[in-house]
Parts: C-alpha cells; sequence; structure tokens
C-alpha cells in the first residue's frame, strides 16, 4: 500500500516524461492524473491502517549507500506524521492536476507540464516518508528543482525565467545551513537514521558542539541550522522574497507548490524532528519569534497588494508563520492541524483565483477586475469558502486550527508565547481584511475590465470546478472533522459506552502516537483547551471586525483607501513595497557582487582578469599546444618518449637508494 | 682462464661487435648479415651452457628461415638509405646518452655485485647420456603446457595476422580453382556442342571451353 | 609432475577453454564460408562470449589454480573477466553493421577479437611471469591486426605499425623485467616471489628495477604517460569499431593485469611502487586533461580522455589496500559503461554513408537527434564528473580513498585536472547543443547501437538511486586480492 501510494505518482512521471510523444498529450494527462489519484486512494487506506489503528511502521526498500559507518537506505517510514502529509499532498496533487487539465488546455507542452507535476509529487512524498536525512535530502532537493522547472515553465517570459532562478538561489541559502545540519547530526550521532537520531537525543542535551569557533549546545546549533532550511524552503522572514515571485509560474502549479504541500516542508522538518527540538529550547524561542514576524509581516503586504496572487501568496507566508509559532511553543500537533486546513483552503483560494484569472483573459490585476459574480457564480461560492475558512470564521477548517494555535501560543505563557500570540491576533485580523478586499475588488463593485475582457468572460469548465468543489468540502469539513485526532485532549473525549467511562481513540495522543514527541511539561496543546474564554473569542472578533472594515473600505465608502493611504503614506508604502525587502538585498548582496563581480570583469580595467580566469585559461591552453605538438606522429620520437620515461624512473630509484647495491 | 671461458668471451664479443655493426652500416643488406652474425654466435654461447636443442633451433629457425626471408625483404625493396638516415646525428647524442645511461644501470643491477661468479655455485655439468631436447620437452609438455599452449594459440593468430594483413586477390590475376577442376563432368563441363546451319563451305564444328578462366583441357 | 593428465583439475580454466575452441571452431568455418558469412560468425562469437560468461558465472569463483600455479581463479578474476567478456560483447555486437559500411566485413574480425579477448581473460588469470607474458602477447598481435584491419587506408595501416612497433618496444622491456625478476628471486611464479621477497632487503633495488620494466610493459597497454604516445594516433587511425573495443576491453584487462602483479608477488613493495605508480598517474592525469583540449578529432579526444581516466584509476592503485582496489573496479566498471556510450555515438556518426570523426559534426545535434544529444550529453557530464552522474561516484569514491590513506596532493590535483578535463567534455555538449546544425547524420539502423546508448546513458543517470548492488560486487571482488 505504502509503495502504491509513493511510487504511483513516479510511473506516472516516468511515462508522461519518457513516452509523452508516443501517449500523447491525454495519455500523459491520463496517466499521471491516475497515477497521483491511485496515491491519493492509498493514502487514505493508509491514513486508516496508520492513523487509526495507531500502527506506524517503517520498512527498508533497499541499500542505498554504504561507506564505512555510513549507511543510508531508501526506506519509508510510514507512521503517522508521514502519512498525513502523505494525504495532504496526495489529495491536494490529485485535485491539482484535475484542475490543470482544464487551466492548461491551451498550452502547448502539456506532456511535460503534468510529468513535472507528478515528478514534484513524488519527490514531495519521498521527502515526507524518509526514514533518514539523507532521503529526506533527496526529497528536499527534488522539490526544489521541481519547483524551479515548474516556475519558470513558461520559459519564454523573462520574469518567469527570473523568478525561477530567484527561488533557486534563495532556496541555496537555506540547504546550505540544511546540509551543515546533516553534518552536524552526523558528527554528533554517527548516524543519518531518524530512528537512531531520535533514540539518542535525550542523551545529547547537554552536549556541546563547537560550530565555527562559537561552541555552544549541539542540539540548538543543530536545530538552528536545520531551521535556517525551513526558513528559505517555507519562506519565512528574511528568506521569502522568492515566495511572491514564484507566483510566475502557472497557477496549478502555485497551488500545489506555494500554498499547500512544497511551502510546508519545513513545517514538517521541524515536526518530524520534534524529538530532537523538545531538548533545544533556544532554537524553539528563535522559530517562535521568527514565526510571529512572519506572520504580522506578510500580513501587511497582503493588505496593500494589488496582484490577486501576490495576496494569497503572501497570505500564504502569513499562515506558515502561523505554523511556526505554533511550532516554536511545542504545539507540533497545532501546527500540524493548521498545516492541513491551510492546504485545504489554500489550494482552494489559489485555484479559484486561477479560475477568476483564466476567466479574465490572464488578467492578474484586482484593480481591473470587479463585478464578475454573476458571471462565474460556481468561481464566487468557492472564493467565498476558501476566504471564510482563511479569516477563521466559525466553523469552517481554518477556525479551528488557527484558534488552536493562538490559544497554544498563548497557554506557552513565555514571552514569546505571548509575543507570537499577539501579533497572531494583529494578522488574524489582516488576514479577514484582505481576504475580503481580495473578494470585494474582485467579484463586486464596478466592471472596471474593458469590453473585450468582459465579453469574453466565462465560468470555467467543469474538470476545473470539481477539484474545487472537494476542495470546499475539505475546507467546511477538515476542521471540525481532524480537531479531536489532531489536537483533541484524551480528557475531553470521553465517552460513556455501556455505562462506563471510556477514553475515545480519536484524541492527540493516541492519534500522532510516538511520531511526534512533546514533554510534560511542553505540552501546550493540553493547556491551549483550558485558557480563558476571551482568548478563545478574539481571534473570530477581531475576524469579523476586519471584514467589516474590509466592507466600508472597499465597497461602502470607495475611495476611502487611497484617502487613508495618502494619510499614512510612509506606512502603506512601507507595506506596498513589501518592507523593502527586495530593495534591500539588492543593494546588499545583489548590486555587491555584481559590482565586485564588474571589478572583476572585462569591463573592469581588465588587470585582475589577465592574471585570473584569462590568464589560466591561456596557460592551459598553452600546456596543450605544447602537449599536442610533442604527438609528432613519428614512432621513433615515441619510443624515444618510453625510452626517457623507463630511464627516468630507473635513475630516480637508483639515485633514491644511493647508487649503491648491496653485495 | 679455462678453455670454455675463453671460447665464452670470444662469442661474447662476437655478438656485441655484431650487434653494433647491425645498428650502424649504412647498408641494410650487410646489417642483416652482421644479424645472422650475431645469431649464430649466441647459438653458440648457448651451445656453451649445454643447451643445445635452443642452440641449434635459433640457427634452424632465426638464421636459416627467418634471416633468409629478411634478406630477400631487404633486397626487394629499394630502401632509400640516405632518408632512413636523416635524422641520425640530429638524435645521436640523446640516444647515445639514454643507451649510456641504460648500460650502467643495467650494469650496476646485473653486474658483478649480484651477478659475480663468487655469488653462484658454479653449476655441475649434464653427463653426455642426458638429452637437453628431452629435458625440455619433457618440462613442456607438463609443468610448462599451459604456456606452451597459448603459444600454440599466439602461432595461430599469428597464421591469422598474416592472411588477413597480406593475402588480396587482384582482380585481373587469373586464378585455377583446383575444386573446380576435379568436379569437372566428361558430359557438358567439358564441351559444348552448338548447332549451325551449315554454310556453303566445309567449316569444322566450333567447340568451346567450359569457361573461359579454366584452361583445364 | 608426470601424473596422468585431470581433466577436472582444468576445471577454473573452462569458460577460457571453451572460449578458446569457439573462437577455433569460427576461424574453420569461417574459412569455408568465406567472408559472405561474416554476419554469421559474428552472431555464432556473440553467442559463444555469451555462453563463456555463463560458464564463468556458473563457476565458483572461489580462489583455485590449475596444474603448475600457473592461472589462479578468484572473485577478482571473475569479476574482471565478466567486464572484459561484456565488452567484448558489445564491440561484436556494435561492429556487425559498422564492418558492412566500411565494406571490411571479413569474418576474421569476430575472430581476431575473440582471441584478444581470450588472451585479455588469461591475463587477469596469470599468476606466473610466464602466463602473464603469453597472455599478453596473445591479446596484443590480436589487437595490433585488429588496429590495421582496414588495411588499404593509410590511416589504419600506420596505427598497426605503430602499434606493432612500439607494442614489440614494451613486449621487450616487460620480458628484460621478468628476466631480471627471475634472476634475483629465482622463480617466475608469483606466489614464489611472494614468498622469496619476504626478506628483500638484498635484492631490493634490483627487484625493483625489475619491476619497474615489468610496470612500463604493463604501462603501456594502459597507456599510462610516458607511455601512452601510441594510443592518440591508434585510436584515431584504427576503425572505429576497434577504436572502440581498444577503450572499452584491454585498458580493463591490463590493469587488473598490473594490480594483480602489483599485490601479488609486490605486496610487499607498496611503499616502493606507489612512488612509481604515483609518477605514472600524476603525469597521466595531466597529459590526458591537458593535451586534449585543442583536439578536433573525436576518436582522439577520446584517446586523451581515456588517459586521464587511467590516471585517476591509478590513484586507487596507490592507495594499496582492500578499498583503493575496490574504488578501481568500480571506476573501471563505470568508465567502461560510460565509454560504450559514447562510442555507440561515434559509431553512428555517418553522413552520406561516410564515417565522420570530427566534433564539429556534431554541432545541432540537440535538433537533428534529440534523445541521442541527451543521452551523449548525460555520458559526457558523468564522464566529466558531474554529480549525480554515475561517472561523479566512480571519482568521488578514488578521491575519498585517496584521502583516507592521507595522498592529499593526489586528490587535489585530481580534482584540478579534473576542472581543465571538464572542458572539451562540456564543449561537445556546447555544439551539440548551441552551435549552428549541420547537416544531420544518416539515419542510425543499428539496433544494438541504440540500445548500447540506452543503456549506459540510463545507466549514468540511475546510478544514484541503486550504487550500492554495484559498489559492492566491486569492492567485493577486491577483496580476493588480500586474503592469503
Amino acid at each position: 500500500m505504502e509503495l502504491l501510494a509513493v511510487f504511483s505518482p513516479l510511473a506516472g512521471f516516468l511515462i508522461a516524461f519518457l513516452f509523452g510523444r508516443q501517449v500523447g498529450d491525454k495519455g500523459a494527462q491520463f496517466v499521471t492524473c491516475a497515477g497521483v489519484i491511485v496515491a491519493a486512494i492509498a493514502s487514505v487506506v493508509l491514513f486508516s491502517q496508520v492513523n487509526l489503528a495507531d500502527a506506524p511502521y517503517s520498512r527498508v526498500l533497499s541499500e542505498w549507500i554504504v561507506a564505512g559507518d555510513f549507511v543510508a537506505n531508501w526506506g519509508l517510514r510510514i507512521d503517522q506524521l508521514s502519512v498525513v502529509m502523505m494525504c495532504v499532498v496526495n489529495v491536494v496533487s490529485a485535485c491539482v492536476h484535475i484542475y490543470s487539465i482544464g487551466y492548461m488546455s491551451h498550452d502547448e507542452h502539456k506532456a511535460r507540464f503534468f510529468a513535472y507535476l507528478s515528478l514534484f509529487t513524488f519527490a514531495m512524498l519521498m521527502l515526507v516518508s524518509a526514514d533518514n536525512l539523507i532521503q529526506l535530502f533527496f526529497g528536499w532537493e527534488g522539490v526544489g528543482l521541481t519547483s524551479y522547472l515548474l516556475i519558470g515553465f513558461w520559459n519564454h517570459r523573462h520574469s518567469a525565467n527570473a523568478a525561477a532562478n530567484k527561488a533557486f538561489v534563495v532556496n541555496r541559502v537555506g540547504d546550505f545551513g540544511f546540509v551543515l545540519g546533516i553534518f552536524s547530526i552526523f558528527l554528533l550521532f554517527d548516524s543519518v537514521q531518524f530512528e537512531t537520531i531520535f533514540e539518542l537525543a535525550p542523551q545529547m542535551a547537554g552536549v556541546q558542539l563547537e560550530f565555527l569557533g562559537i561552541t555552544g549546545p549541539a542540539l540548538t546549533i543543530i536545530g538552528l541550522l536545520l531551521f535556517v532550511g525551513a526558513v528559505a524552503k517555507s519562506a519565512q522572514l528574511g528568506l521569502h522574497t522568492w515566495l511572491p515571485d514564484a507566483m510566475e509560474g502557472p497557477t496549478p502549479v502555485s497551488a500545489l507548490i506555494h500554498a499547500a504541500t512544497m511551502v510546508t516542508a519545513g513545517v514538517f522538518l521541524v515536526a518530524r524532528f520534534s524529538p530532537l527540538y523538545e531538548y533545544a529550547p533556544e532554537a524553539l524561542m528563535v522559530i517562535c519569534v521568527a514565526g510571529g514576524l512572519t506572520a504580522f509581516v506578510a500580513a501587511t503586504i497582503g493588505m496593500t497588494q494589488f496582484d490577486i496572487k501576490r495576496v494569497i501568496a503572501y497570505s500564504t507566508m502569513s499562515q506558515l508563520g502561523y505554523m511556526f509559532f505554533a511550532l516554536g511553543v511545542s504545539a507540533y500537533g497545532a501546527a500540524m492541524f493548521h498545516l492541513v486546513t491551510h492546504a485545504f483552503f489554500k489550494a482552494l483560494l489559489f485555484l479559484g483565483a486561477g479560475s477568476v484569472i483564466h476567466a479574465m483573459s490572464d488578467e492578474q490585476d484586482m484593480r481591473r477586475m470587479g463585478g464578475i459574480w454573476k458571471h462565474v457564480p460556481a468561481t464566487y461560492v468557492m472564493m467565498w469558502v476558501g476566504a471564510l475558512a482563511l479569516a477563521g470564521m466559525p466553523f469552517f477548517a481554518g477556525f479551528y486550527s488557527k484558534d488552536i494555535v493562538l490559544e497554544a501560543a498563548w497557554a506557552d505563557h513565555t514571552w514569546f508565547g505571548m509575543f507570537a500570540f499577539w501579533m497572531g491576533i494583529a494578522a488574524a485580523f489582516m488576514t479577514a481584511f484582505y481576504s475580503w478586499r481580495l473578494i470585494l475588488m474582485t467579484f463586486h463593485g464596478r466592471q472596471r475590465a474593458d469590453e473585450k475582457v468582459m465579453a469574453h468572460i466565462h465560468e470555467s469548465p467543469n474538470v476545473m470546478l470539481m477539484p474545487l468543489v472537494v476542495l470546499a468540502v475539505g475546507s467546511i469539513m477538515a476542521g471540525s472533522a481532524f480537531y479531536g485526532g489532531f489536537v483533541g485532549s484524551p480528557s475531553d473525549e470521553v465517552v460513556m459506552r455501556d455505562g462506563q467511562a471510556y477514553v475515545s481513540a480519536w484524541n492527540k495522543e493516541h492519534f500522532w502516537g510516538e511520531s511526534l514527541h512533546v514533554l510534560p511539561q511542553n505540552d501546550t496543546v493540553e493547556a491551549a483547551h483550558h485558557v480563558p474564554l476571551w482568548v478563545k473569542a478574539l481571534p473570530v472578533v477581531v475576524g469579523l471586525f476586519g471584514i467589516f472594515c474590509a466592507y466600508v473600505f472597499y465597497l461602502w465608502r470607495e475611495g476611502l483607501p487611497e484617502r487613508l493611504a495618502g494619510a499614512l503614506r510612509p506606512v502603506h508604502q512601507l507595506f506596498y513595497r513589501k518592507w523593502y525587502f527586495d530593495e534591500l538585498y539588492d543593494l546588499l548582496f545583489v548590486r555587491g557582487s555584481w559590482s565586485l563581480g564588474l571589478v572583476f570583469s572585462k569591463k573592469g580595467d581588465g588587470g585582475i582578469d589577465r592574471f585570473g580566469p584569462d590568464g589560466f585559461a591561456l596557460v592551459t591552453w598553452k600546456i596543450g599546444a605544447l602537449l599536442r605538438r610533442m604527438q609528432t606522429g613519428y614512432v621513433f620520437h615515441y619510443a624515444l618518449v618510453m625510452m626517457i620515461g623507463l630511464i627516468g624512473i630507473v635513475s630516480w630509484l637508483v639515485i633514491r637508494s644511493g647508487g649503491v647495491v648491496a653485495p | 682462464m679455462g678453455f670454455e671461458k675463453f671460447l665464452f668471451y670470444v662469442f661474447a664479443a662476437i655478438t656485441l661487435f655484431a650487434a653494433g655493426m647491425v645498428i650502424t652500416r649504412r647498408n641494410p643488406v650487410h646489417a642483416v648479415l652482421y644479424l645472422v652474425l650475431a645469431f649464430i654466435s649466441s647459438a653458440a654461447l648457448w651451445i656453451l651452457l649445454e643447451a643445445e636443442f635452443l642452440g641449434i633451433v635459433l640457427v634452424l629457425v632465426y638464421v636459416g628461415a627467418v634471416m633468409v626471408l629478411f634478406l630477400f625483404v631487404v633486397m626487394m625493396l629499394d630502401v632509400d638509405i640516405a632518408t632512413l638516415r636523416a635524422g641520425f646525428i640530429r638524435y645521436l647524442p640523446i640516444g647515445a646518452l639514454i643507451a649510456v645511461v641504460l648500460a650502467l644501470e643495467i650494469f650496476l643491477i646485473v653486474g658483478p655485485a649480484n651477478f659475480g661468479l663468487q655469488q653462484f655455485p658454479s653449476p655441475v655439468p649434464a653427463g653426455p647420456d642426458v638429452s637437453n631436447t628431452e629435458e625440455l620437452g619433457l618440462l613442456l609438455y607438463t609443468l610448462y603446457v599451459y604456456p606452451f599452449e597459448i603459444a600454440a594459440v599466439i602461432l595461430l593468430v599469428a597464421i591469422v595476422a598474416a592472411i588477413r594483413l597480406t593475402l588480396r586477390r587482384r582482380p585481373d590475376t587469373k586464378y585455377m580453382d583446383p575444386a573446380k577442376q576435379v568436379r569437372v563432368k566428361k558430359g557438358p563441363d567439358r564441351i559444348r556442342i552448338v548447332k549451325m546451319p551449315s554454310e556453303s563451305a566445309a567449316v569444322p564444328a566450333v567447340a568451346a571451353s567450359a569457361a573461359p578462366q579454366e584452361s583445364t583441357e | 609432475m608426470q601424473g596422468e593428465f585431470e581433466f577436472s583439475a582444468w576445471v577454473p580454466a573452462l569458460p577460457e577453454i571453451f572460449l578458446a575452441l569457439a573462437s577455433m571452431a569460427l576461424l574453420v568455418a569461417g574459412a569455408f564460408i568465406g567472408n559472405k558469412g561474416t554476419r554469421v560468425v559474428c552472431y555464432a562469437a556473440l553467442w559463444s562470449i555469451a555462453v563463456t560468461a555463463l560458464i564463468l558465472i556458473g563457476r565458483d569463483w572461489g580462489r583455485s589454480l590449475v596444474p603448475g600455479g600457473m592461472f589462479v581463479m578468484d572473485s577478482f578474476a571473475g569479476l574482471t573477466k565478466l567486464m572484459i567478456l561484456a565488452g567484448l560483447f558489445a564491440v561484436v555486437a556494435m561492429s556487425i553493421r559498422y564492418l558492412h559500411q566500411e565494406q571490411i566485413n571479413r569474418f576474421e574480425f569476430p575472430v581476431l577479437v575473440m582471441f584478444a579477448g581470450l588472451g585479455m581473460m588469461l591475463m587477469v588469470s596469470a599468476n606466473d611471469m610466464l602466463s602473464l607474458y603469453v597472455a599478453l602477447e596473445l591479446q596484443s598481435l590480436a589487437l595490433y591486426v585488429l588496429a590495421a584491419f582496414h588495411r588499404d587506408t593509410a590511416y589504419s595501416a600506420e596505427a598497426g605499425i605503430k602499434y606493432f612497433v612500439l607494442g614489440a618496444i614494451s613486449s621487450g622491456m616487460l620480458l628484460f623485467g621478468i628476466s631480471l625478476i627471475y634472476g634475483f628471486a629465482g622463480s617466475t611464479n608469483f606466489d614464489m616471489i611472494a614468498h622469496r621477497l619476504e626478506d628483500m632487503e638484498a635484492i631490493r633495488l634490483p627487484i625493483l628495477v625489475g619491476l619497474v620494466f615489468v610496470l612500463v610493459g604493463l604501462a603501456f597497454k594502459i597507456s599510462a604517460v610516458p607511455f601512452h604516445m601510441w594510443t592518440p594516433d591508434v585510436y584515431q587511425g584504427a576503425p572505429t569499431a576497434v577504436t572502440t573495443l581498444f577503450a572499452l576491453v584491454p585498458k580493463v584487462a591490463a590493469m587488473a593485469l598490473l594490480i594483480r602483479v602489483l599485490f601479488g608477488p609486490f605486496a610487499a613493495m607498496a611503499p616502493d611502487w606507489g612512488q612509481i605508480v604515483t609518477l605514472l598517474a600524476v603525469a597521466s592525469m595531466i597529459v590526458g586533461a591537458f593535451a586534449a583540449l585543442g583536439q578536433e578529432n573525436i576518436k582522439r579526444l577520446m584517446a586523451f580522455s581515456s588517459i586521464s581516466h587511467m590516471g585517476y584509476a591509478l590513484i586507487g592503485v596507490i592507495v594499496a589496500d582492500e578499498g583503493g582496489v575496490g574504488s578501481v573496479m568500480l571506476y573501471l566498471l563505470i568508465y567502461m559503461v560510460m565509454t560504450a556510450g559514447v562510442f555507440a555515438v561515434i559509431l553512428s556518426m555517418r553522413r552520406d554513408n561516410l564515417a565522420v570523426e570530427s566534433i564539429g559534426d556534431l554541432a545541432g545535434l540537440a535538433r537533428t537527434r534529440p534523445f541521442v544529444a541527451f543521452a551523449m550529453a548525460a555520458l559526457l557530464f558523468s564522464m566529466a564528473g558531474v554529480p549525480p552522474l554515475a561517472g561523479f561516484f566512480g571519482k568521488f569514491f578514488i578521491f575519498v580513498e585517496a584521502v583516507d590513506a592521507g595522498y592529499y596532493v593526489l586528490a587535489v590535483l585530481g580534482v584540478l585536472t579534473s576542472v581543465v578535463a571538464a572542458y572539451y567534455y562540456l564543449r561537445i555538449v556546447k555544439v551539440m547543443f548551441f552551435d549552428e546544425s549541420a547537416e544531420p547524420f544518416d539515419p542510425n539502423k543499428s539496433l544494438s547501437g541504440r540500445a548500447v546508448l540506452f543503456v549506459a546513458a540510463l545507466f549514468v543517470l540511475t546510478f544514484i538511486a541503486w550504487p550500492q548492488p554495484v559498489i559492492s560486487i566491486a569492492y567485493d571482488a577486491s577483496k580476493a586480492l588480500f586474503i592469503q
């Protein structure tokens, strides 16, 4: 079953990629879709076997690399955590695959697109089901590569190529940290197998490690290095700049990779290493603060953007911030819960946005939309569902997960927990605000698109709407359905049956089993069930207020936003310019290395060049020419060289031994 | 110094002298003849070592067959000595240097320090009834049968090589095919009788041979 | 000595015996059928090679000797022979069409290839200086003829002559070395020599000089610098099918023989010969990398490429332990697969029914033949040692062994020269992908050529997913040399 769940997308990829021409576009679409659908069904079956029955297992497929002490296998670690991720990945991927049949119907390279999508799915599955760090890294790089390929899928667009490169380069920074993390883990634990690492982690709590001349607690250093990788992959503040630009890719790609799955790999990584992070409280603190800041900053930017996909992208970043500060307060279950619900409603929002863009003849600027809800009723409803879930309105998926995340942060009772809590509350307000800003600007108000676009406007075909429905059901149901399992307290789930108190299996202890490790004193999820009522209610209240503000600004008092933006010009500019991150990096790194490059390049005075690369090249070439000239073609020259070689060696030996032969 | 030793030095000196002449003579025919001399004197050395069989084989095979063939080839080819020797002076210094150094080094290794007579007991001469040929044969077909067989395969490859590299069928040469000749039957193969209308003048019937290439009558 | 002849004692050499008999049978058959039957003889040769391989696989690979102790069979020999047979098979399969196209479809070709293969198999099993010498001569003689096989072209004849003359010189040195070693050690048998060398201080230098002469003879066969001079000319001049053979098989056999000699009788002298081999390795890496830079003829380029590859492989020999030899075997295995793939492409380079060999002829291959260009690019990247392709792992394991044993300078030098070498491999990729298209090649009808290319490309691309079986095969085989 686990093989089916992991390898069917690979099969789909191989067929579509290698025999794309033979099977044709239709065939490629069919095999890749069939592959992920089979995988999705298989992972749901796994879910019932592993999570509901609490029966995790791991399976070694084959040896991979064995070199001395270093052992890495191809293995599948099928525990609760990976099965949850597999379900999310496969279900969302299946939806996106089907949706893409409609969305990419005008594209010329369908087979290639579907092949990449399937390859991405496979790499992501490898990442989540890895049982050692090397395989995880393989998946990690695999998703990075396919992300690069898919962002730059429309490679005739300059901006797409630039965005793809940016994503790749920024992720390399993170990968560097991640690789260092792997090295130090191997250094400390002498193994890259999760099993061994987790078993030994408690004993390593006090060990010191020297890194870059700084001696510190080993687990904290490792935790921070791994987190650097997670920061880049999950677009946390600092290394987030690639994510908005990645929206140059086709929208289904944004939905799958840059909302539901790949960007959550960082969250998964930290959750996977919970047995290690539990003994590295300083690392958790950093994660928590970074998450809180990201949630806040991304939300402020999201309020001011006009590109529909970028708004959702910043909201993704903000929601990832939520997940991280949940991780930071040891509420791994809550983070995973938010990850799952977020995957549903964010994929829904993206695919809905894609549907809008498709309908508006590839228009992405919300200032040129408006008043189209009558033309695309189904999409409109779907976007409402997604926005309600995102804003955390009661009984939608986001409500449950966002609440438990915020409550856990409050219940941590530490300064950074409080910081994250208030950042989260502020972000919750802004989330609701920009969600409705998006809906109102897109669907309501005046029709700002021109005649030609409005004439073409049409509801998307069923093949695109169907996945939306599936995701919408998820966005509505996932929260209430999984609340008990993901974060439910054992004590809350006491069921009376046959007159006896009976603890239902549907609680977090039973659900996660050994896959998440939380020290008893850190169990903030448990504590989150016992917070004051105002903490529980606050997110909803600010959310409603945010929605109200959006209505005031964008429907009832048009023109108010501009006036407000004018009044608070510096602040608005700060938000609109994305806190000047791109400009800052441009100034600090890009320009710097660019001008450094100029100094060294031919455009500089050329002095360095002559001795540097060009000089080397010239010398190399001259040596080559000399050696080529020696190849005269005359046999006696060749024989001469052989003889000289022989004599040389023998003479050297004789001289070395002093020329004296023992009698 | 016994007579044997004297003979050894004589033949050794002849061998060295002849070898030197081989590579310095201008006329290739002379060079080949000196090579023959070198072979003969080394055969004599072998016989001195009681390796009669090897000595005789050297004379028979190398001198008798190989060198004669060589001589034929050299005499038939019009070797331009001037071009062959063009680079001689140019390469003489380095060639000489290499030769001298190599000789020195080999002397150092194989010289008296290691191979002096005092290092080895002198071998007991075999009696007159010991046959060198038989001894060799015994060893060759028992202990050394493995390399012996491989040597046979090498010879086979050499035959294939010689045939492959030199045998050509020229289209303009006439060949006989004995197999075909043998298989010729009396009847239609030899004589074909052609019916012709009789002409006024009495002309004998025309007989044709079986095939133009086979003049086998 | 004069016992009854017992066939069962010769069973360790069964594959070789079969191959020899099959070659002779095919020779006779070919002589009767004539050149019309070349194709049939080729197919029969393929079958014979396959059957030989099957016999070999079916045999026990434990260490065993034949009477006289001149032939040893162990797992090291087993793996090497299997590689040799695989190489022969690929070469014969790919040549059938080539011989026909070049109008040299003579039945002697497969027969000579088989004889050469027989010589190589005997080489890797040599356990005596004598059997070493005769086996080496058997394969050399067959190869000389093969180099000159296209006797009507001046290039081929020149290649044959050059190879023959220089090969004779190297054989002379080899023999001289053997006689020196015999003179000082008192035996030609490897085990006896090893025994004699246990107390060797007195004869260290003479034996070492003898070993140098032997090494020169072997270095000539693996074309290590400075005994490499024949390689470019012969690679270029010989018919491409023969060049393929030269690049694939004799290198492996000679390297295995070199290892067997160094680690068998002369294991005790490892520090001494290590320095000589270091010299060969360094020179080979440097010359192989630099001299190839300006080459226009792709066969010539492959000659220098093979020189540099042998240089890398020699690093593993210098390490002089089990891991080092294992890394050499792994390197050779990967090298064979890559080279086979590249030559499959070179064999398919034909335009207007004429073979073309210049790198410029590959221009724009990515447009005219995308699959071939892609596979070729993968192979070239792999040869350059770009991760994560197979070639990278070959170099990686060699360098790891070198660093483990403390040979940092060698490893650094290896990395540097492979950077230089990467230039000329990537230049071909550049020509294929970015240059203006030359005229398209004739359609490649050779099924075996395409199959070899496909398998080779698949191997280098997927090696990373499943390296362990290959790695352990190579490392296990090397253990046989260290069990005493």
